[in-house]
């Protein structure tokens, strides 16, 4: 029998499959669903942030009026003076967002175990509270969401064993494997056949899907190759051991069996066990390093004299001394202590950078783990490409940890230099502010 | 019937892959449970580590003002239940720490599944993943071909001439199978008792007892379903593809597809616009930091003529401590009504889940088993609602300390002692017992009744009808 009649007889036999029919489209209208959901994720996501970027642009202009009516603030807060720098800063909130990637419609991963934005003042950091994930309801969350990733990755190989589990072993079932091999000469090679056309099914399914979301978000196919070639040898990851399976067992039944048994153990019982371990050996960190530093280290912060936080904020800054309070003698006690979030900021560095590396070492025990868990590390592969992995969150936090260091940086600056602000030095607060990493 | 139960497992016991796989999940679960109580441990001892290193440094603060303390405020962490070491539930997804501060109602944070890559989309590897995922599949393979092997190799005509009748050997191939289901939940139950002994209590003894019904009649559930699908369809592979399927559809779609939905019912708000109308309900009342609001003058003149003086510096006490309560007091308002607004939508989502079992037993199943475990959204809320509680005492008692402790109005420099600070009592979250609980699950268990009663009669129906052999 040639390949080609081989192919026509399995996709007749496929047609007329009712339940792997059945199986295949509900598989198919699954994976719709999910990109359906990833795009309505992303449609939120992109517009919560165009809402914070208009109420951004709200604060500036009111900002902006009050220069222009020569007005120091609001009415009702006398007290605040925004041609003050350190007031101006507390009256420009600048937003940290993290953009949705246009490939999130094919996997949201982690996406909702963090924050995507982020107001930042002279008191942020990124491990803040505010910076959580979005009010969701836990419980759903930890059954996670039917997103694209988590069905290539999980019910894919389960919509493999259906359409696969009976080939030989339904011919063996009924005792007539010995007619097939002497029809065919090479029984191995007729299933090799059988199976490769499954295979062309579900690459042909898969491609299609990821690039229909190429289409519709208008990315470059490019960016997407990484995706449809991991998504490629994902599907081989089963293929391969399902092939010499279904060669080598008596009946579809213990082909079945040993088919879900492989699903569990790649699937489940693997990275179960990683994660357990993960946590015996890094148990949940209740992050006492940032609560120290946020609370007990601030406090000591506030109770330094002037002269303490001058010298302090000096050994931060080295080109301090060339503004006017650092060539002044006498020490400005309101410019020193507006400006002291700057030592707080650097108290909270130094622990985030042990928190993070604390989450390092239990991410390279969890990357170590890859070549005996290859299912852990294809969700991470395939979540780095769609910007929804622990990394791509940790970038995030950068840019956060960026725009506070900026923030403090100019505010310093500013207020040591006694700096006067009128609208003109604004809109160059505004450019500074904006700059991004 | 106890005969043909005999003889199932004597049949059992000769299938060395039978024996094999049976020893392996014991042996697994044991091993399994065991880690699962060393993890917990090591969570609680961290945790009492954190709760201990903050206290301390309550107790070692400096003479100083008690407003300033509570904007110091403290922690509460999130204590697990023994029973975590079973199923975690939500608890690795919810965040550990809640800072309890003045003026404001905080949110938990640093959850585990945030600390680092993702590892496993079912969970870590505890007995609650085994007993959901794993030994349901078990019992569907050594159920599907239960009946239909005996049909076709001729041993089920051999049993009625003996005089059982067909009912009765469908049953007893039921029960043979959901036995085995048993030992193994009782395997692990028992690991928890000899490990977990000390720490037992009759509330964790009742836990633990309706765990293991409510697995127990999950199993129950599969096994017959399986049964009545191979009686049903007289053909082992078909029976095997549709109990798959079902089972997929069960434990993978339903799950998140229902959870979905019961988002949608009843949606919940973005954390921004949450915030928002938060900030916009607090602005309308006192502000504590504010020397200009209207409502502080009110309260201004209230409090001048409680103690008959015309200005704020001859009170006797401290008018900012007043000042600071009635904030907190009216920012207590503004907190119920809109987080137990958002509450009331969580409870409303899991009244929708709950209902869902009627489509899905496996929804009854995992509910139960959270709640059982103390790490469902009920216990967590539980822990929200007594931090909650704590903190509103604890600042009230440093505002008041701060009012009427001895200093007077506009005294800013004014210092509370040590010895006050650390006669403030420290948070001790107490786990609720079961019982004060129980109606919130009792539409699971009867759900999960009645399926076992549907399938029972199905069951019955068709194997009274299948006498066509």
């Amino acid at each position: 029998m040639k390949m080609l009649n081989i192919f026509l007889y399995e996709f007749k036999h496929f047609i007329k499959s009712k339940a792997k029919l059945f199986t295949y489209l509900f598989f198919v209208l699954a994976c719709i669903y999910s990109i359906y959901n990833g795009f309505n994720l992303q449609n939120n996501h992109l517009s919560t942030i165009e809402n914070i970027q208009q109420q951004d642009d709200e604060n500036i202009s009111q900002v902006v009026n009050w220069f222009k009516n020569g007005e120091t603030g609001p009415k009702d807060r006398d007290w605040i003076d925004v041609t003050d720098p350190y007031w101006c800063m507390r009256y420009s909130p600048t937003y940290v967002v993290k953009n949705p990637s246009s490939l999130l419609p094919l996997g949201l991963g982690q996406s909702e175990q963090y924050g995507y934005y982020k107001k930042v003042t002279i008191w942020s950091s990124p491990f803040d509270s505010d910076i959580v994930e979005e009010i969701s309801n836990y419980e759903r969350l930890i059954n996670g969401n039917i997103d694209f990733s988590f069905l290539i990755l999980f019910l894919l190989p389960l919509l493999l064993i259906i359409l696969t589990y009976n080939l030989n072993g339904l011919e063996k079932d009924l005792k007539f494997d010995n007619l097939i091999a002497i029809q065919t000469g090479n029984s191995k090679n007729w299933i090799l056949y059988r199976l490769i056309f499954y295979t062309t099914l579900l690459l042909t399914t898969v491609n299609a899907l990821i690039i229909s979301v190429v289409f519709i978000n208008n990315i470059l196919i490019a960016d997407a190759v990484d995706l449809i070639l991991l998504s490629n040898l994902y599907i081989f990851l089963f293929i391969i051991p399902f092939y010499f399976i279904i060669v080598f067992s008596s009946s579809s039944t213990s082909i079945a069996f040993k088919m879900i048994s492989i699903w569990l153990m790649l699937c489940v019982l693997i990275p179960g066990s990683v994660h357990q371990y993960v946590s015996l050996k890094y148990p949940p960190n209740y992050m006492t390093d940032f609560l120290d530093a946020n609370r007990k280290d601030t406090y000591a912060v506030f109770k330094l004299p002037k002269e303490e936080l001058h010298h302090l904020l000096m050994g931060i800054y080295l080109d301090l001394d060339t503004t006017k309070q650092g060539q002044d003698s006498i020490i400005n006690r309101t410019i020193v202590r507006n400006t002291m979030s700057a030592i707080v900021n650097q108290i909270n560095i130094n622990a985030i950078n042990k928190i993070e590396q604390q989450n390092d070492s239990k991410n390279d025990l969890i990357i170590g783990s890859y070549w005996f868990n290859p299912v852990s590390y294809f969700q991470n592969e395939w979540n780095t490409l769609t910007s929804t992995d622990y990394n791509s969150y940790k970038d995030y936090r950068k840019d956060i940890q960026y725009a506070v260091d900026n923030k403090l940086e100019l505010l310093t600056f500013e207020s040591w230099d006694q700096r006067k602000v009128n609208s003109k030095v604004y809109d160059k607060y505004l450019d500074k502010l904006k700059s991004t990493r | 019937m106890i005969n043909i139960l005999v003889n199932e497992w004597k049949g059992f016991f000769r299938n060395k892959l039978f024996v094999f796989l049976s020893l392996f999940f014991l042996i697994s679960l044991c091993v399994v449970t065991f880690f699962g109580i060393i993890q917990n441990e090591k969570q609680l001892e961290e945790q009492k580590i954190a709760q201990e290193h903050i206290r301390l440094q309550w107790d070692q603060m400096e003479p100083s003002n008690p407003h300033s303390a509570a904007h110091f405020g403290s922690y509460a962490f999130k204590s697990t239940s023994i029973l975590n070491s079973i199923d975690e539930g939500i608890n690795a997804v919810t965040g550990n720490v809640l800072r309890l501060e003045g003026h404001k109602q905080n949110d938990v944070v640093f959850s585990e599944a945030s600390q680092s890559l993702l590892i496993s989309k079912f969970g870590k590897l505890k007995p609650a993943l085994i007993f959901q995922f794993i030994i349901p599949l078990f019992l569907i393979f050594f159920s599907f071909n239960s009946y239909t092997s005996e049909r076709s190799n001729g041993r089920l005509k051999l049993l009625l001439i003996q005089g059982a009748s067909l009912r009765q050997i469908v049953f007893s191939k039921v029960f043979s199978i959901w036995v085995i289901g048993i030992v193994l939940l009782l395997a692990s139950i028992i690991v928890q008792f000899v490990f977990n002994s000390t720490e037992l209590s009759s509330d964790t003894f009742l836990r633990l007892i309706l765990l293991l019904f409510t697995y127990a009649i999950y199993f129950f559930i599969i096994v017959t379903l399986t049964v009545l699908l191979s009686v049903i369809f007289k053909n082992s592979t078909a029976a095997l593809s549709v109990t798959i399927l079902i089972w997929v559809i069960w434990t993978i779609f339903l799950p998140s597809i229902i959870g979905k939905t019961a988002e949608e019912i009843s949606p919940l708000p973005t954390r921004i616009d949450f915030k928002e109308s938060m900030a916009s309900d607090r602005s309308k009342g006192i502000d504590g930091h504010n020397p200009r609001g209207d409502r502080r003058q009110a309260l201004e003149k209230a409090t001048l003529e409680k103690y008959n003086v015309e200005k704020l510096k001859d009170l006797p006490i401290n008018f900012s401590g007043i000042l600071m309560q009635e904030d907190e007091e009216y920012g207590n308002k503004v907190w119920d009504k809109h987080f137990g607004s958002l509450y009331d939508q969580l409870k409303s989502q899991k009244n929708i889940y709950q209902i869902s079992g009627f489509v899905n037993p496996f929804i009854s199943l995992q509910n139960l088993s959270m709640g059982t475990s103390g790490t469902d959204m009920y216990h967590h809320l539980d822990f929200l609602s007594q931090a909650e509680k704590y903190r509103r005492v604890f600042i009230k008692s440093l505002n008041d300390e701060y009012a009427f402790g001895g200093s007077k109005t506009g005294q800013r420099g004014w210092k509370a002692s040590n010895e006050f600070f650390r006669s403030v009592k420290e948070f001790q979250y107490q786990n609720p017992t079961f019982s004060s609980f129980y109606s919130k699950y009792i539409i699971d268990f009867l759900i999960l009744l009645f399926w076992v009663s549907m399938l029972v009669i199905f069951l019955s129906f068709s194997s009274r009808k299948t006498l066509d052999i």
